[in-house]
């Protein structure tokens, strides 16, 4: 296809030949004037370009009138007809006389890049600008200096030189980059409405090639923009997002940075050729260690040899009456411990199905992102998210299928979650881990910074103020808070319904103290029922009927030692950081453990 | 109370390094005599606790009185401590109150 542009190469051939002689006919030289500029009174230069290669150029006086005339113009074309190439003393450049040339061409848009298209001398396809890395490697010396001395604005224009960055290296200082990400998560666009007015909202969890996952938000415009257009499972080229440090409290990935997407922001699809599948990252927490993630917000990963995979079983979902199906696999690993991990949904019937017909082949298998329950002591569960790789290639695979064969098999392994005390309600096996007393609390005023910090502390309430809100008015159905609507009734916005009655739950402030200091802790409506051991409609009730005994009965909760599974995290209060203190669990003191445990901590001081 | 001797806590094997001194001991109930009890020490020996227990005596009781033998207690105080009790602990207290941490007792 004749473009009107440089001779591909000119530059070589001119270098080629210096001197050409006047007898032998000169090649068809076209090449593009550039920084055209007057050198003395009559001395015009300019460089020659033919898109990769740049030279020198001075125009000999003789047709200094052309370029007044304007036949030779600045990005214009230009035929040789005669020129002399000639070493500059010293310097290892070239530059080049021209003395007889012709025009082709008044001035051009642009200065001519050398694009990769069909007239391009290497005759490579789309493919390369998606390995530019062998691009480099194919280019010679000259080449290189010639990109590095042009302006590299034009190339950025084009779609076809892009540059993938990895996500690694995004920060908020830097904002000329692309990435080719695959979208492995996309959220439900929800609806807000603030002081501002309403909006809506979405979020992607984006993945590239190394495995590196970053947050995308898009709000209101952007938010419709590109709703339809992020495609679960599909790659995608994505620049013009802006970053900035994200919050660790609501992040789902691992990322110091979370990006947002806005109408300028670009998105655009990847065709099928070159999209790629993400090297998923693994985070696999032993089987044993899983104790201290139970009821946590933080999603884990495990491996392990499947020893055992149940038949479908329906399960009825409360809120909506629906039938889900779920299959239960036990897992064992190294650890020599069990857990069951409950498959739901598609998991269920498919992997799951596909795990039941070679369970008797001891399978192992790779979860990523599960829940910790708190169902007989430890049990993990998948969401929607989860994904199952079954005896996938990996080197921690590999270690425990050969640790399987030859000891796993024959041993006799406890599940993680038993051995606690069967008196202990949910998160007790953790009553004796993560032991602190209150003074560390103190002592580190900003402890649970970025996500809450859980610890076990033994502790007496100390008191419990009597007029103080006690309690709120919350929805029969699920426990949210409902407002008095005109009509009498009870208003819950989560189920949307009006109801008669309300139920009182707890929500207090007490003190609690041990033997090192004293904190307040806040209570919600499960631990408070323990502690002071009627329910809130109780209490209320004692409250308007014999408010003397209603103090006493708050008085009666004191200076009775509990175990406590407190969550620490930080609140701003008037501009300033208040360290807040939420008992997650309380369980009775268990003497016996609790001595057991004393005299460990006992023999620890003695040996340090 | 008497405070001028203070009652030692001690299983079987501590019991003679006091005698004649006021012992506090851990009894588990094994046979109760006309005037005495036999009981089993934290540390699984026998001993003769002597003097009248009250009545109902549960399973475990707590003694304090003279020892007047490397093998018998003469209990003047005697607390029920119910029937379930983790001997282990009141073992360790023992020897951790006669040994390291002494000086915090006696």
């Amino acid at each position: 296809m004749a473009k009107l542009g440089p001779t591909p190469d000119a530059i070589s051939t001119l270098l080629a030949n210096p001197s050409p002689k006047e007898s032998s006919p000169i090649p068809e030289i076209v090449v593009q004037v550039v920084d055209l500029n007057l050198k003395g009174i009559n001395r015009y230069m300019f460089t020659a370009s033919d898109g990769k290669m740049r030279l020198k150029t001075m125009l000999n006086t003789e047709l200094s009138p052309d370029v007044i005339s304007g036949k030779i113009q600045n990005l214009g074309l230009i035929r040789l007809l005669d020129y002399t190439v000639n070493d500059i003393p010293n310097k290892p450049e070239k530059y080049m006389i021209v003395t007889k040339c012709e025009m082709v061409s008044p001035a051009l848009e642009m200065e001519i890049k050398s694009e990769v298209s069909k007239d391009e001398v290497k005759g490579e396809q789309v493919g390369i600008i998606l390995k530019p890395k062998q691009e480099m490697v194919t280019k010679s010396a000259a080449q290189i200096m010639h990109e590095q001395n042009a302006n590299m604005a034009p190339a950025a224009r084009m779609a076809m030189t892009r540059r993938v960055h990895p996500i690694v290296s995004l920060n908020p200082y830097q904002g000329n980059w692309t990435i080719k990400v695959r979208v492995t998560n996309k959220g439900t666009m929800r609806t807000y409405s603030n002081a501002r007015g309403q909006g809506c909202v979405f979020n992607v969890e984006l993945t590239d090639e190394d495995g590196t996952e970053i947050r995308a938000t898009m709000f209101n415009e952007a938010a419709k923009k590109f709703y339809e257009k992020f495609q679960l499972g599909k790659v995608y080229y994505v620049s013009k997002g802006a970053l900035k440090v994200a919050n660790k409290k609501f992040s789902t990935v691992q990322n110091d940075y979370e990006m947002t997407l806005n109408e300028n922001s670009e998105v655009d699809e990847v065709s099928n050729e070159e999209a790629f599948v993400p090297e998923t990252k693994f985070d696999f927490i032993p089987i044993d260690m899983l104790g201290p993630h139970v009821n946590s917000k933080v999603l884990v990963d495990v491996i392990g040899v499947v020893t055992n995979v149940s038949p479908t079983m329906s399960i009825r979902r409360k809120s909506d009456n629906e039938n889900i199906p779920k299959r239960d696999i036990t897992i064992a690993d190294e650890s020599k411990k069990v857990v069951v991990v409950s498959l739901w949904n598609d998991l269920a019937t498919g992997v799951g199905q596909e795990l039941l017909d070679i369970a008797d082949q001891s399978p192992v298998v790779a979860i990523k992102s599960l829940k910790v329950g708190d169902y007989q002591g430890v049990s993990l569960s998948t969401l929607s998210r989860s994904s199952i790789f079954v005896n996938p290639d990996l080197p921690e695979a590999k270690r425990l299928k050969s640790w399987y064969d030859s000891e796993g098999k024959e041993v006799s392994m406890a599940s993680v979650g038993s051995g606690m005390s069967p008196s202990a309600n949910s998160g007790a096996w953790s009553m004796y881990s993560d032991r602190i007393s209150l003074s560390y609390l103190k002592d580190n005023p900003s402890l649970g910074e970025d996500k809450p910090v859980f610890f076990s502390v033994k502790a007496y309430i100390s008191s419990i103020k009597p007029d103080q809100t006690l309690w709120y008015r919350a929805c029969k159905m699920c426990n949210k808070k409902v407002t008095e609507s005109l009509d009498g009734g009870f208003w819950c916005d989560g189920c949307q319904k009006n109801a008669e009655e309300c139920s009182l739950r707890y929500i207090l402030v007490a003190r609690a103290m041990d033997a090192t200091s004293e904190v307040y802790l806040s209570v919600f409506n499960n631990e408070a029922e323990r502690i002071i051991g009627c329910s809130a409609d109780e209490l209320d009730k004692l409250r308007s009927e014999e408010h003397s005994l209603y103090e006493v009965k708050l008085k009666q909760a004191t200076w009775v030692p509990h175990v406590f599974r407190v969550s620490v995290s930080q609140n701003e209060y008037n501009n300033e950081k208040r360290q807040r203190i939420t008992a997650r669990a309380a369980a009775p003191l268990d003497f016996a453990a609790e001595s057991k445990f004393l005299l460990e901590e006992i023999s620890k001081m003695k040996a340090s | 109370m008497d405070t001028s001797n203070p009652s030692v806590f001690v299983n079987a094997e501590l019991l003679r390094l006091y005698v004649g001194r006021q012992v506090r001991a851990l009894i588990q109930v094994v046979q109760l005599d006309a005037g005495s009890v036999i009981g089993k020490s934290t540390d699984e020996i026998q001993l003769i606790v002597k003097g009248t227990p009250p009545f109902p005596l549960t399973k475990f009781v707590e003694v304090i009185g003279i020892a007047d033998s490397d093998k018998s207690i003469q209990a003047s105080i005697w607390n029920n401590f119910g029937d379930t009790i983790d001997t282990h602990a009141y073992n360790q207290l023992c020897l951790l109150a006669n040994g390291e941490f002494k000086h915090l007792f006696i």
